[in-house]
């Protein structure tokens, strides 16, 4: 008895001490690279903070855009202005009290806030949608103008979901966001133009009162958008995944100040930082690492000038990062064309392949392709709201191959919106040449961006058996 | 640069094709086609077994053999033309390029394949694609030697693998630049097809049976002694066996001066090919056989340079001959009408 319970106080102590030591090796792993807190550069500040880091608004949209994602798949089939109007809150609303509806607490992962006001107040999505013309849907709309069409859609189709014409919306609006918004905000706006010598300077503060500069503010929210924990900054890919999916393992490596609690602000995953997570698990890649860094060296450098105007070479240094930043970030969005369009791929020989008297079958495959067919679309148009807007015919090929909408085991295609905002549908080529056309989008993302994780791939067998042949060149006579 | 590309590129690259098991001409091979041929010397003597490996020595070793002129010649052309094919390689048609474009081809005129096969199993499908770019790729060298042959100009470029007098595994590459700009193309485009097409009917599940990385058939092929057909060895089969497989003499025959000899079995591995389209010679006992060409030809001064610019004479004098024919028919074709 006496040893058990000496045995139980052996082992609390030991599993404490192995907690303990686990707190202090991830402390000590993130504390080499943690984003902030930086110290207040600003001259003249008078008041009592001592961080210039704040990207808090840009959180605030990471989970506004969650919760929008959550809310397109509650509809029932009917319409649902109620439903409609709560999403257009989280999209175009800067109401306050609205409720943190993803990320929330799962199981042992707990969440610390459950208001989007406790992140930051009267933010929205739409402001910050890119305002330019989608040409890879009809009627030429604009970025906040298409959000919006997909929101009244998503209100009135049964779980976000209309299996007619072949439409996610879910996947749509989230995937679509990932780039008009966040890709966008961050790669066109403070990256860019935002970095140049007369816009936003360092000797000045970024708005009145506030405790930071021009380009350290601007360079904060950029990272705020790629949605990357503060102290995350080189974990793994696999670490990052099991934060961003709320996994138990991933919560000891979230809590990086041991509250019990994930601060949505500062220690948890977005996003574009997870999907750049998800092909660095491949070791292939290092898009989020690269990312990371250069956001890192580049705040280090604009501390670095004291609150000083930013010299030439300076600025120039700051753009060096800023591209690294830009590349990665488009290489992350062109290996998830890739992945979906191969998904899509799979999806459709399964189609193909199932039998006239396997229903089930078929309609897991449809749900399946319609879901994998919304992240490829939503992709590929973010793909297109860079700064360059991807330029040259890659876009034009791009939408030209996905379409309007995906081709349906009848053949049967979206090829309009009428001045209604009824879908119109034609009759396509049919599935086999629209697998042609996904196998077309992969090699459009290898010739063009020379993408490396190439998740799904559905071209790897011909490339594995060129390779196992090795070189045809001979000069053997028979 | 020159220094450079000599060591990390020329030589590098010839080292390692000389253990390379895709190569016919690797040591393990040869070593493998020096047993067979010493053992098959000495069980074949009718003297001594002594006596037939020492026979066997001096056909595969002696001076006479691997120090001839023709053999001289074989290695220097060796030696010119890995270059040769090092430099022009990055101007040759991709085979990644055609692969792809053919896989995108059979998707554009025939429906998915592979959403009908997805019953077969793995090892069926690497079976059949193994045994299928075995022969297929077998097939296509028939073809091309025989076209080699029997089309005038073509000939005028492989008479220099026939101007070798004496045999050495190494005079496999006694081959003129032309010829293996040729067999590289034809190498591009027999695998580009097998393997867009299989990948297309059986999408993943396609696999190579391999040893050592190397089809399974070629490697047995190779490790049976093939490098002997280039030898003074003759090794047969057969009657029945040489309308199968290519025997070592079979090939001596192909390689002989003699008139019957002439355009007969073009097969590198497989005899069927010349079973079945009449050019088929099995090996007989006792052949005396004299290898190169006729007395005539400048190609049997076994100097680089004639052996290397001669044949665009005489191919230029063919094309020449053929323009002259086809003026005539064309003459003949207005006087008649």
């Amino acid at each position: 008895m006496c040893l058990s319970k000496l045995s139980l106080a052996n082992l609390l102590s030991v599993g404490l001490l192995a907690i303990a030591s686990l707190m202090l090796s991830i402390s000590a792993q993130a504390g080499e690279k943690v984003y902030g807190k930086f110290p207040v550069t600003l001259k003249g500040y008078s008041g009592s903070k001592t961080n210039s880091v704040s990207y808090t608004g840009q959180i605030a949209r990471h989970v506004l855009h969650d919760s929008l994602k959550k809310l397109a798949a509650k509809g029932n089939g009917k319409p649902n202005p109620k439903l409609k109007s709560l999403m257009m809150s989280y999209y175009s609303g800067k109401d306050a009290g609205r409720a943190i509806i993803a990320p929330k607490t799962k199981g042992s992962f707990v969440v610390k806030q459950t208001l989007v006001d406790q992140i930051s107040k009267n933010k929205n999505l739409s402001g910050k949608t890119y305002k330019g013309t989608i040409s890879g849907m009809p009627n030429n709309m604009t970025g906040p103008e298409l959000v919006t069409f997909w929101i009244d859609k998503a209100s009135s189709a049964n779980k976000g979901v209309d299996s007619r014409n072949g439409y996610n919306y879910p996947q749509l609006i989230s995937k679509f966001i990932m780039g008009s918004v966040f890709y966008n905000q961050a790669v066109d706006n403070y990256l860019d133009e935002k970095l140049s010598a007369t816009k936003k300077p360092n000797n000045k503060p970024y708005k009145k009162g506030a405790a930071y500069t021009g380009k350290e503010h601007s360079w904060d929210e950029a990272f705020g958008y790629y949605g990357v924990p503060a102290h995350g900054l080189s974990f793994s890919g696999k670490q990052l995944y099991l934060i961003a999916k709320q996994k138990p393992e991933g919560f000891s490596i979230a809590d990086f100040n041991g509250d019990g609690k994930i601060d949505l602000y500062k220690e948890m995953m977005f996003a574009p930082a997870y999907y750049a997570a998800s092909y660095d698990k491949s070791n292939k890649t290092s898009y989020g690492m690269n990312i990371s860094n250069a956001f890192l060296d580049g705040r280090r450098l604009i501390t670095s000038a004291n609150g000083e105007i930013l010299s030439d070479s300076q600025r120039s240094q700051l753009r060096k990062y800023a591209a690294i930043i830009e590349k990665n970030w488009q290489m992350t969005l062109a290996e998830s064309v890739f992945k979906y369009a191969g998904s899509v791929y799979k999806d459709l020989k399964k189609i193909n392949a199932s039998m006239a008297d396997e229903k089930d079958k078929t309609k897991k495959a449809e749900k399946a392709y319609i879901k994998h067919w919304g992240e490829l679309k939503g992709f590929s148009l973010s793909l297109q709201t860079g700064r360059t807007k991807l330029g040259g015919d890659t876009a034009v090929r791009l939408n030209r191959l996905i379409g309007f909408g995906p081709v349906m085991p009848n053949s049967s295609q979206v090829v309009d919106i009428d001045s209604n905002g009824n879908y119109v549908k034609d009759q396509s080529s049919g599935i086999e040449e629209y697998m042609l056309h996904m196998l077309k989008v992969q090699k459009l993302m290898i010739d063009k961006f020379n993408v490396k994780a190439r998740k799904n791939d559905q071209l790897a067998s011909l490339d594995q058996m060129i390779e196992k042949l090795g070189d045809s060149s001979s000069a053997e006579n028979d | 640069m020159m220094v450079d590309w000599f060591y990390n590129e020329y030589l590098q690259h010839l080292l390692e094709s000389l253990v390379d098991p895709k190569k016919r001409v690797s040591f393990g091979y040869l070593i493998f086609a020096a047993m067979i041929g010493l053992a098959w010397s000495a069980f074949m003597s009718r003297n001594s077994w002594r006596n037939g490996f020492s026979q066997g020595l001096r056909k595969l070793f002696g001076k006479r053999v691997l120090f001839s002129r023709s053999a001289r010649a074989d290695y220097k052309i060796l030696l010119l033309n890995h270059g040769f094919l090092l430099l022009i390689t990055p101007f040759i048609l991709s085979k990644v390029a055609l692969t792809t474009s053919l896989f995108f081809l059979l998707h554009e005129v025939l429906p998915s394949g592979s959403a009908y096969f997805s019953s077969i199993p793995f090892w069926t499908v690497s079976v059949i694609y193994t045994l299928f770019l075995f022969v297929l790729d077998d097939f296509s060298r028939y073809i091309v030697h025989a076209a080699l042959h029997r089309i005038p100009f073509l000939w005028a470029f492989h008479k220099i693998h026939h101007s070798a007098e004496t045999l050495s595994p190494f005079t496999v590459y006694r081959t003129h630049p032309i010829e293996a700009v040729i067999f590289t193309f034809r190498g591009i485009i027999v695998q580009s097809s097998c393997i867009a097409l299989f990948v297309f009917i059986f999408g993943e599940k396609v696999d190579l049976v391999t040893i050592y990385g190397v089809n399974v058939l070629l490697f047995i092929f190779n490790l049976s002694g093939s490098n002997l057909r280039h030898s003074h060895i003759p090794i047969s089969y057969g009657r029945a066996l040489e309308r199968i497989f290519v025997s070592p003499a079979q090939h001596q025959i192909h390689h002989s001066i003699k008139r019957c000899h002439h355009d007969k079995n073009f097969g590198a591995a497989l005899a069927v090919w010349d079973y079945l389209f009449g050019s088929l010679h099995l090996s007989e006992k006792n052949m005396h056989l004299t290898f190169g060409i006729k007395n005539r030809s400048k190609m049997r001064s076994h100097n680089l340079a004639t052996l290397y610019i001669h044949p665009f004479v005489e191919a230029f004098r063919e094309i020449k001959v053929l323009f002259r024919k086809h003026e005539e028919i064309k003459k003949d074709i207005i006087n008649v009408t």
